[in-house]
């Protein structure tokens, strides 16, 4: 008991402070925007360029509206609770399957 | 180390589809028998505690950055496939909500950061658990180890994947290159990181909750 309300404490603190996460102004290694290719290589490569596939509602941790550390906020918050909505919805189906 | 979409080729994404696909279902099996009224509060809780560590980006001298991911913590408390599982779940958040990380990409990032990480990290902590710090070496050894997976899923691309003219069409940087700029970015900086996370949760929550890191210790 006394170890997951630590859990959950570590989890506020470091939502509170999410907005450490967005002091790096760089990007991953290998997840650079199309304009890096270009400078690089001369050239985007042809499947990152045209990469389609699924547009997410809320790209880069941001939110329409928001600025920068707001949405990254929102987001932490959001991603968390997806996750506990996710399990809480897991742990009333195991109750159900086994009473 | 979250591969967007386009940056693997469709053999690449194919094949490792068919190899996560297989595994998720026996993770899944796993997960069924390991959760309970007691395990699901923890497991929850550190799999959005993976999600949330994910977004500190650390930026490192060479002009990128990168994060540690809690995989390891989940796997030597509660086993590699929960923890498969759980970072997986986390991943796919960051995918669909977030666009971090790609969605054809998704099971080239859940081998590489959730399975990789879970289970050379339980391997390693399995080896020396006698050892004090073997948290933090689990923690190094399965960072390291996505970082070798992601590394060789993108450095592959040029070597595979070429137009008519020689140009790269997907990840343009070859394998070389992509090993030692992500690995080694990883053995010096984020591994460290995961190490450190590791050792941290491990040694508290031992103390606090003997209970929980019985069956590890």
């Amino acid at each position: 008991m006394r170890g997951r309300r630590a859990l959950y404490a570590l989890l506020a603190l470091l939502i509170m402070l999410v907005p450490l996460g967005l002091l790096s102004p760089d990007p991953a290694w290998g997840e650079w925007e199309e304009s890096f290719y270009e400078k690089a290589l001369g050239f985007v490569p042809e499947g990152i360029a045209k990469a389609s596939g699924w547009h997410a509602p809320l790209p880069d941790y941001s939110v329409p509206g928001l600025g920068e550390v707001g949405g990254y906020y929102l987001s932490a918050l959001l991603g968390v609770g997806v996750i506990a909505a996710l399990f809480w919805l897991i742990g009333r189906g195991l109750k159900r399957g086994r009473g | 180390m979250h591969i967007p979409d386009g940056y693997l080729s469709p053999a690449t994404c194919a094949v490792t589809w068919a190899a996560a696909l297989p595994l998720w279902a026996v993770a899944l099996r796993k997960v069924r028998a390991k959760l309970d009224e007691t395990t699901l509060p923890y497991i929850a809780s550190l799999t959005a505690l993976s999600f949330v560590i994910m977004m500190f980006n650390i930026p490192i001298p060479g002009g990128t950055s990168g994060h540690a991911v809690g995989a390891v913590l989940l796997a030597i408390l509660f086993g590699p496939w929960v923890a498969f599982a759980a970072v997986s779940m986390a991943l796919l958040v960051q995918a669909l909500l977030f666009g971090d990380g790609g969605v054809t990409t998704f099971a080239a990032n859940a081998l590489g950061m959730a399975a990789a990480g879970s289970f050379v990290g339980y391997w390693v902590f399995g080896a020396l658990r006698r050892w004090r710090f073997a948290p933090f070496a689990a923690g190094y050894a399965g960072m390291a180890a996505s970082s070798v997976v992601i590394a060789f899923l993108l450095g592959l691309q040029p070597h595979i994947a070429v137009d008519a003219q020689g140009k790269p069409l997907y990840f343009p940087f070859d394998l070389a290159t992509t090993m030692t700029a992500l690995v080694g970015a990883h053995l010096l900086f984020f591994a460290p990181v995961e190490g450190l996370f590791t050792q941290l949760g491990y040694t508290f929550l031992r103390r606090i909750e003997p209970e929980l890191t019985k069956e590890s210790a």
